[in-house]
């Protein structure tokens, strides 16, 4: 059972609006940073108990897509209603944290720590610190934007995007931390590199970080 | 190779679609699956299949060897498509014997035809499909000059005009589209109010356009908000401004989430007839105001 002293959506963003997007969709917008992979699970249980297919419920920055028949339209909406005043629920997966080691030798951790005016250690020391929350996936299959990057390693993206990111390149951008799951371009600034995999579509769970799950990163000599 | 199968002995502009991945979108995955949804059911229904068994989605260039006696059918847009040197005929499935050689050459109007099989075409899955997603490079089955795919042998469950389901009127090819009027976006703030209205809604399909999006060029769409949205969300059909002040479609390979504003959203139907809309092409645009 949900604990009962968890805060619902609608007190952490008083300011949300629920809207229609097209015909198929329905927004949610306006929420706190963090909170639209928890409010997921509350709009998943409150569907799956009305026995309501849903297509997909996607949580990004600060909003919630849930992805419906055309049909379903109105239930839908009340349910995404009514669960912004439930509590938001933390449920076993949520609990977990996931370590990732990383061998911190980016390209670019000398360029961060000159325009930040630190040293290399102090980046390091500022990144492996904090504890990270996947807030949501998007970009490529697997990639997960990890909010909770501390203050002080907020940056702008890359001017020039590379070409070649290697999968597991561990890069901070805006406000967020990552992890390249598979070689792609990217335009985040590389601080690392992990050997754990990330994304694997032969597994049941293909992803290894999902929305709502904890992350730390730890520094390996 | 003793299962029914047939031989790609040339790729041409195809993939092989089913109904795609629905259901991985938290983690990042692409709906994909068959751009235009009418003429990829419409197929499966005219060979009795399973809605959503597997075929090929192809704009051209499609030679293939069947080695096994099966039925097929071509929908979509107007193929120059033939049964070793005879026409193969839209709409109709066609029985046709080992050793046969179909090709799907050049679109006569439209951008995307569907050869489907009896049964489906066969393999091993990625994440429930075997779409091709062209964005995330998940290709279940990959397609080549000489690449083997394997068909799946249903039972003789209906294939056959007998069963076809579309009514007299229904047209044999998808109509190109011409005007849509769109739902209103979640960004319609960023907008100026006349943005897409009756004098300003013309615009052109560019050769930019692929399986993730069309992209249509005609006016610069100023903005009137500065600074970036919120990564939200995007579903088929939503119309993303980037800061060129093009039109951006999304369609079925499109990202699961994105940063630009949308404007508006297509409803599926036109989605449908967009993705048969070819470069150069004129389509109005318009956008419903909120009541």
């Amino acid at each position: 059972m949900p604990p009962s002293d968890q805060p619902s959506a609608r007190a952490l963003a008083p300011e949300v609006r629920v809207v229609k997007y097209g015909d198929c969709a329905l927004l949610i917008d306006g929420l706190t940073p963090g909170v639209a992979a928890a409010l997921r699970e509350v709009v998943l249980r409150r569907l799956h108990n009305d026995a309501v297919r849903v297509v997909d419920v996607v949580p990004a920055a600060t909003s919630l897509t849930v992805m419906h028949e055309p049909a379903d339209g109105d239930v839908v909406r009340h349910h995404a209603l009514a669960a912004l005043d439930d509590s938001l629920a933390f449920d076993a997966e949520r609990g977990v944290t996931v370590e990732i080691p990383v061998r911190y030798d980016g390209e670019d951790l000398p360029v961060v720590a000159t325009t930040l005016g630190c040293s290399v250690a102090e980046v390091i020391q500022l990144h492996s610190n904090a504890v990270y929350v996947v807030e949501f996936c998007g970009f490529a299959p697997g990639f997960a934007y990890l909010g909770g990057l501390d203050q002080r390693l907020h940056l702008p993206r890359r001017t020039s995007p590379r070409t070649r990111v290697p999968a597991g390149a561990v890069a901070i951008a805006s406000t967020y931390s990552a992890v390249y799951p598979r070689e792609s371009p990217g335009g985040w600034h590389l601080l690392g590199t992990t050997t754990m995999t990330l994304w694997d579509a032969t597994r049941d769970q293909p992803a290894r970080l999902q929305p709502g799950m904890r992350v730390r990163f730890r520094a390996m000599s | 190779m003793t299962t029914p199968h047939l031989v790609v002995e040339r790729v041409g502009f195809t993939t092989v679609q089913d109904a795609g991945r629905p259901g991985w979108a938290h983690l990042g995955v692409p709906r994909s699956g068959a751009v235009d949804h009418a003429s990829f059911a419409l197929a499966n229904r005219l060979l009795g299949n399973e809605p959503t068994s597997a075929l090929f989605e192809t704009s051209g260039g499609l030679r293939v060897r069947l080695h096994a006696p099966t039925t097929v059918v071509l929908t979509g847009a107007d193929a120059e498509a033939f049964v070793d040197d005879r026409p193969l005929a839209a709409c109709r499935p066609q029985r046709i014997t080992e050793g046969v050689v179909l090709r799907v050459e050049r679109m006569r109007t439209g951008v995307r035809s569907y050869l489907g099989f009896a049964g489906g075409l066969s393999g091993e899955p990625v994440l429930g499909s075997l779409s091709h997603d062209t964005l995330s490079k998940l290709v279940p089955i990959g397609l080549s000059d000489g690449a083997t795919v394997e068909l799946r042998t249903t039972p003789e469950r209906g294939a056959g005009a007998s069963v076809a389901p579309i009514g007299l009127d229904a047209p044999l090819h998808p109509a190109a589209l011409t005007h849509a009027l769109l739902s209103p976006g979640p960004h319609q703030a960023w907008f100026d109010p006349e943005v897409l209205s009756a004098d300003r809604a013309r615009w052109t399909v560019t050769a930019q356009s692929d399986r993730v999006a069309v992209r249509l060029s005609g006016h610069a769409v100023p903005r009137r908000l500065a600074g970036e949205v919120p990564s939200l969300a995007l579903v088929r059909g939503a119309v993303q401004v980037p800061p060129s002040g093009e039109l951006i479609v999304m369609l079925a390979d499109h990202p699961t989430t994105g940063g630009y504003p949308v404007i508006g959203v297509m409803n599926p139907d036109d989605v449908n007839r967009l993705a048969q809309t070819p470069p150069d092409a004129a389509v109005q645009i318009q956008l419903r105001r909120k009541s």
